[in-house]
């Protein structure tokens, strides 16, 4: 690892300021996706500035909905009273990411800007657009068992890894950004961004905004939500597929429906398509599937993940099934 | 007074326990010596060619930078060779591969440079600045792409009776002309051992010509023996200390390319080196499961007799070794079948040599035979408990020799009564709970019971206590402590005044850990050293007391820590008090296998039965229950025997449900590279394993009457799942892992 | 009281070098002060080739004042410049600096780049000077020697460098030293209380939680944060909040057994 410089401002501001002016500067947070970049030489910032100590990691009651503070750790909003009560999908996806350890470490904030586990990302031997912009992709025509199945480039096709992003994605979250021009809120689905040409950026933030914070509106989907994640492991693995399914339903009748998908995409995966696919119908198997052959359309696969194609609608549907008993 | 508690059998709590639990175990990249240095490997990024060009000068110019060596400014090892040289000659398993002897690249991430700087830091920093040029050749690493190329083992031509040469009983593939048949493709993937421990040494040359190695290895004198060799010296100028490996499975069984890059670092920068590698180095250049490719023809007759078998099967290996396993050991001896074929192939492939990995070969052969006889019964439709049953074999039938013991018939019952076997359904697909698919599945396992000469010292110190030292290591299965346990009951001591030390080459020559032999031949060793110093007890008695100078040798007892004389209870002597007055005692034993080996078939066997759970759906699948049952002879520590037992279980999870590393061939490159991409068995995936043991002695292979354990508690483990999961499902999976990808 | 590499002779074996600095640079290790000893007047050595000379420890660490809080903003690297370190090479004899010529200045500053971070470990104070990209788990078992903490994987995908920061479980390889300035930390060594084990380490010995021993520090570490977060409150829970410690021997049944044990013993943990 390069050695690095390190500050640790008291102010957001100081911290906005430091980033902003510095182009090989870079803000960390619980560090463990970027520790672990950086010892790989993924990523080689001069510069840290460590952001831990801001006063951003309140879980607070906010305008009809909670607001977590982008240094919350997924830990504290996860065993937190106010969203176990209001936003059980979310933390049925923070516990199904990552270890108890390192969600004592990951924030809310850090866990949004996780890069991609594409192993062509990390081994800096091997061509990687994402990585490297000109290099190629080595997924494309690699081992892409574990790659995108919608909205990837002939430039990148590598999936976003969060979980807690799927749960988010589907609550109508928005990110709260500050910024040398000022502050601005980016509803979440457009806050990571599809590969395209640029598979280097992987959100729309600009260089020095620092998320501050993720409102989630309140809305009915407290009881019959399911975060189902499929993994080659019960546990400590990145999905394979991941669903985030919340329904509010009046008696078997499906009145209002959230639905997202991890691991399909550059991005965590939205289905609003197939949310209203569901609206009126009553909650069964048969309902289910209408709307996963909806979601799954404009999907395609590559040599490795074509069993996404399957698994994909199948934990869309098991999501659903689960939500709807819970 | 209470005599005291045999503690063969019992559950000893660990005699290096408390050190376990707080840290202060001390493994090989932990000892604190003056002036210790830091060393990084680099690798290379190609897999074969010729290095054209190696920049240093920015690696070498950087921040506390000692040196980087290569082949460039190596200095010479006397005893190494570059590998492979000689292709008439091919090397076997054993021969470390020498480093920085030449610039041909034979796989990817070869080490091709070692930086050494003052902290770790910036080394790893330095190791980063080294930039090569290559001179690329086409490199192959796809085992079934080269299977055309495959190759009968050298050591198989030169020796026709080798276990890897051909072998047949009855008439050759005679399954083909059988009525009813089955002919299925079975492969594994390449594993990983990846023991928690990073693999680490600590190099230290004394003097010029005295080297001290803090070494991750299973056997020190193996690796003193190594090194000894490759530079030159006299092997008591060699130490080599292993008082606490962090795991190993096989992969520390012989020595390897950065140990001799952190040797060669320490004698250039004259102080002591530490190296310990990366999680990515541990899948290139420590050994890993061969990927192989099976495939089973069996035939039967209506009533379930196996008529025939042919079971071939093809590994990988590098090409600068030939590696080979026993594979298709198992398939020769397990069953009843008049006619019987196995063939073992070899594919040589640009990547790292492959290493035994627990169970090894039996462990992917029974995958194979395992899964075939469960596909045998299916079509039989019969139970596949039963179809077993209608094979058993009550004599050896590869060498026409009687078992020493063999208890797996035990094992079956107590294994089936245990998961409840009666509740599995005879047609996949039947039993559910909730959602999930819920199947049961058995798998046999064997492997040799092996023993080994070992040497034993001990000792009877003054104050009454004993101290015993082996050179064996302890890798986890508790070595130590059942060689206390031994030791106690031996002398009839209290365990607490037992001190065996063991991890050190300067001990008592034993044989490397592994193949489940050490307490089959440590074991005797450490027994007959303490028969002799009860020996030495009984003459120093005779020779200071008049009632023990009169007594037949079989009248003198040994008890707590007394000799005391049958039919006269005022004769007593401690044995502090006779060692104070000899001013100490000592013994060294060398203990050997005895003539049974040649009459006997001797086997540790065990059968594992799973209970799964198979999530239609999502294709997800949870072991929700596993019962083990061994029959190992002897048990000398239920406690630690057993958690061996659960412990293979948990590896035969791995292996069934989610081992699998991937090269991607364009690059000759792992993309598996850490424990993220590599799935290896969490807590969550581990359910409580219970575990029965027949303990029944063997007394042909030693007078302990152990049989081995290791290794057996892994083998037919993965089978056993996979059967489960095609009873839960009706889906036979021939590849592993079966992951969810395979059943949706 | 100065540990580390500060007294090792260079490499002796090595030729003098081209106006360099010496290559076992002197502040290689972070460098371990006792608290109570901050202040004093020890000095560094500082080697340099053919010849080692003494420069006042304080010259070259002038804000690590005992007293002041550590100041981590941009300042840090202002001292830093290499104007301060020229001048404060201007006390050492002039071929020394001469020789060190145009390219020497960056080295050294990337040598000094270190920066001051107290850590309270085992209860223990320390007050020391790392660099930046130190982890947290290097620091431990590299400078402070405190070993119990293992290096399994590197990239908190095993567990066994779980240590507690403030109480909470972390994995020790995935933080830089420095963010923890200030804080509380706890190793597997300090876990017992004098000769008594913690009753996780006592329930692991006898429910035989282990058997090559190198996850066991992360294991037990992780255990007790699992039984304090309320975490333990079935085998099922148990297992799902252990997930993060990987035993490659599979010795997690009994782990489970261990867990459960102390959990239902109701002793402090």
């Amino acid at each position: 690892m390069n050695q690095f410089q390190y500050a640790r401002p008291s102010k957001p501001q100081a911290a906005i300021r430091a980033v902003a002016k510095d182009a090989n500067a870079q803000f960390i947070a619980g560090g463990t996706n970027l520790v672990d970049l950086m010892k790989r030489g993924v990523m080689t910032p001069q510069k840290l500035v460590d952001i831990n100590r801001l006063p951003l990691n309140k879980i607070e009651r906010q305008n009809n909905g909670l607001r977590l503070g982008a240094l919350a750790l997924n830990s504290a909003v996860a065993d937190d009273k106010l969203v176990r009560e209001r936003q059980p999908l979310l933390v049925q996806a923070l516990n199904a990411g990552a270890s108890a350890q390192l969600r004592n470490m990951a924030t809310v904030g850090g866990n949004m800007l996780q890069r991609t586990r594409c192993p062509y990302f990390y081994d800096t031997t091997m061509p990687c657009n994402k990585r490297a912009p000109g290099t190629g992709c080595g997924a494309l025509e690699g081992i892409n068992r574990m790659h995108a199945i919608f909205g990837f480039s002939d430039k990148c096709i590598a999936v976003h890894p969060s979980d807690m992003s799927v749960a988010l994605v589907a609550l109508d979250a928005t990110v709260l950004v500050s910024g040398p021009q000022g502050d601005r809120r980016i509803p979440f689905a457009d806050f990571h961004r599809l590969p395209g040409d640029t598979p280097q950026k992987d959100t729309n933030l600009e260089r020095g905004e620092l998320i501050t914070a993720v409102d989630i509106p309140d809305a009915p989907f407290t009881r019959h939500v399911s975060y189902y994640k499929v993994r080659e492991r019960a546990s400590y693995a990145f999905a394979l597929v991941s669903a985030a399914a919340a329904l509010e339903l009046d008696g078997n009748t499906i009145k209002a429906a959230r639905l997202a998908l991890g691991g399909v995409a550059h991005k965590p995966w939205r289905l609003t398509a197939a949310e209203q696919v569901l609206v009126g119908k009553p909650a069964t198997e048969a309902t289910f599937r209408q709307a996963a052959e909806v979601a799954m359309q404009g999907a395609k696969a590559f040599k490795y993940n074509e069993y996404k194609l399957k698994l994909a609608p199948n934990t869309l549907v098991q999501a659903l099934k689960t939500a709807t008993a819970a | 007074m209470k005599p005291l508690q045999k503690q063969i059998g019992t559950g000893m709590n660990r005699v290096d326990g408390r050190l376990k639990v707080t840290g202060a175990a001390t493994y090989a990249a932990e000892y604190e010596l003056p002036g210790l240095v830091y060393a990084v490997l680099v690798g290379s990024t190609i897999a074969k060619g010729r290095l054209a060009s190696l920049d240093t000068k920015a690696a070498e110019r950087a921040p506390g930078v000692l040196a980087v060596v290569s082949h460039l400014n190596a200095p010479k090892a006397p005893g190494a060779k570059p590998a492979g040289k000689d292709p008439s000659q091919p090397q076997t398993v054993g021969n470390p591969l020498a480093v920085f002897t030449d610039d041909k690249i034979r796989f990817n991430d070869q080490p091709i440079a070692v930086v050494v700087a003052d902290t770790l830091e910036r080394a790893r920093f330095a190791a980063g600045l080294v930039k090569a040029q290559y001179a690329q050749e086409a490199h192959q690493t796809n085992l079934e792409a080269n299977r055309p190329q495959a190759f009968l083992p050298t050591q198989a031509k030169k020796n026709p009776k080798s276990p890897v040469a051909d072998y047949q009983r009855g008439q050759v593939d005679a399954y083909k002309t059988g009525a009813l048949k089955l002919e299925a493709e079975y492969v594994i993937p390449t594993e990983v051992h990846h023991p928690m421990e990073l693999q680490a040494i600590t190099a230290h040359w004394e003097a010029p010509d005295r080297l001290t190695l803090y070494d991750k290895t299973q056997g020190t004198m193996a690796t003193r023996r190594d090194f000894a060799k490759q530079w030159g010296l006299p092997e008591e100028n060699v130490k080599v200390v292993a008082t606490f490996v962090g795991g190993a499975f096989g992969n520390a069984l012989h020595s390897w390319p950065h140990e001799s890059a952190a040797i060669i670092a320490a004698k250039v920068v004259n102080r002591p080196v530490k190296l310990m590698l990366t999680r990515e180095q541990m899948f290139t250049m420590v050994g890993y499961r061969p990927h192989t490719w099976q495939k089973i023809g069996m035939s039967a007759t209506a009533d379930g007799k196996i008529t025939a078998i042919t079971h071939e099967a093809t590994g990988q290996t590098s090409t600068y070794e030939e590696f080979t396993e026993s594979t298709l050991g198992q398939t020769r001896m397990m069953y009843q079948a008049p006619n019987l074929t196995t063939r073992y192939r070899l594919v040589a492939l640009d990547i790292g040599s492959p290493i035994w990995m627990r169970g090894p070969g039996e462990a992917t052969g029974a995958f194979a035979l395992e899964s075939a006889m469960d596909e045998m019964a299916h079509l039989l439709n019969l139970d596949p408990l039963e179809f077993r049953l209608r094979n058993y074999t009550d004599q050896d039938p590869e060498r026409n020799r009687p078992w020493s013991t063999k208890f797996l018939k035990e094992c079956y019952q107590a294994g089936a009564d245990r998961i409840g076997w009666s509740k599995r359904q005879l047609k996949p697909g039947m039993l559910r709970d909730g959602d999930w698919l819920v199947g049961y599945g058995m798998g046999v396992g064997t492997f040799g019971a092996h023993r080994g000469a070992s040497k034993a010292n001990a000792q009877l110190l003054p104050n009454g206590t004993v101290l015993l030292q082996s050179a064996v290591t302890d890798i986890g299965p508790g070595t130590g402590t059942a060689m206390t346990q031994i030791a106690a009951d031996t002398l009839g001591l209290d365990p607490a005044k037992i001190r065996f030390e063991w991890g050190n080459s300067s001990f008592a020559s034993a044989p490397t850990q592994g193949g489940s032999a050490i307490v089959n031949s440590v074991g005797p060793a450490v027994q007959e050293a303490c028969l002799a110093l009860k020996a030495k007890l009984r003459e120093l008695a005779a020779a200071g007391n008049g009632a023990f100078a009169a007594a037949r040798p079989e009248d003198v007892a040994f008890a707590d820590g007394h000799l005391t004389l049958n039919g006269n209870p005022a004769a007593r002597a401690t044995y502090a008090d006779l060692v104070k007055q000899a001013g100490g005692t000592a013994v060294a034993v060398d203990s050997k296998p005895g003539p049974d080996g040649q009459k006997y078939s001797m086997y540790s066997f065990s059968v594992h039965f799973a209970e799964v759970r198979v999530h239609p759906l999502t294709g997800e699948v949870r072991v929700s229950k596993l019962v083990s049952c061994a029959d190992a002879g002897t048990i000398i520590n239920e406690k630690t025997a057993g958690n061996q037992m659960k412990g293979g279980a948990v590896g035969g999870i791995g292996m069934a449900l989610m081992e699998h590393a991937m090269i991607d061939d364009r690059f000759g490159r792992y993309v598996t590279k850490d424990l993220a991409d590599y799935h290896v068995p969490v807590h969550a995936d581990a359910p409580a394993v219970e575990v029965f043991f027949v303990n029944q002695p063997d007394p042909h292979v030693n007078a302990l009457g152990t049989k081995g354990i290791g290794e057996i508690a892994t083998i037919g483990v993965a089978p056993a799942i996979a059967n489960a999961v095609f009873n839960a499902t009706g889906k036979r999976v021939r590849e592993l892992p079966i992951t969810p990808d395979k059943l949706i | 009281m100065v540990f580390g590499t500060l007294s090792y002779p260079a490499n002796p074996n090595r030729k003098p070098q081209r106006g360099k600095f010496g290559h076992a640079a002197c502040h290689g290790r972070a460098q371990i002060r006792k608290l109570d000893r901050i202040g004093s007047s020890g000095d560094a050595v500082l080697p340099v080739p053919g010849r080692a000379f003494l420069l006042p420890t304080r010259l070259l660490f002038m804000n690590s004042e005992p007293e002041a809080p550590a100041n981590h903003d941009d300042n840090r690297r202002t001292f830093l410049k290499q104007s301060s370190l020229l001048t404060a090479l201007a006390l050492v004899p002039g071929p020394v600096v001469s020789a060190a010529a145009a390219k020497l200045d960056e080295r050294v500053a990337e040598a000094f780049e270190q920066v001051p971070v107290s850590l309270k470990v085992n209860g223990k104070k320390y007050k020391l000077n790392v660099e930046p990209r130190t982890t947290l788990l290097d620091l431990l078992r590299e400078n402070l020697h405190l070993t119990g903490t293992k290096k399994g994987c590197d990239y908190g995908q095993c567990g066994a460098c779980t240590v507690h920061v403030e109480g909470q479980r972390v994995n020790s390889c995935l933080s830089f030293a420095v963010m923890h300035d200030g804080k509380e930390i706890t190793t597997i060594e300090g876990l017992s209380k004098g000769d008594d084990l913690h009753p996780m380490q006592e329930a692991f010995v006898k429910h035989d939680g282990f058997q090559c021993g190198y996850c066991t520090p992360g294991q037990i570490m992780s255990a007790v944060a699992c039984v304090r977060e309320g975490h333990a409150g079935s085998e099922a829970e148990i297992r799902e909040y252990m997930s993060g410690n990987i035993c490659r021997c599979g010795a997690y049944t009994n782990i489970v057994a261990a867990i459960q044990e102390v959990k239902n013993g109701g002793q402090k943990v």
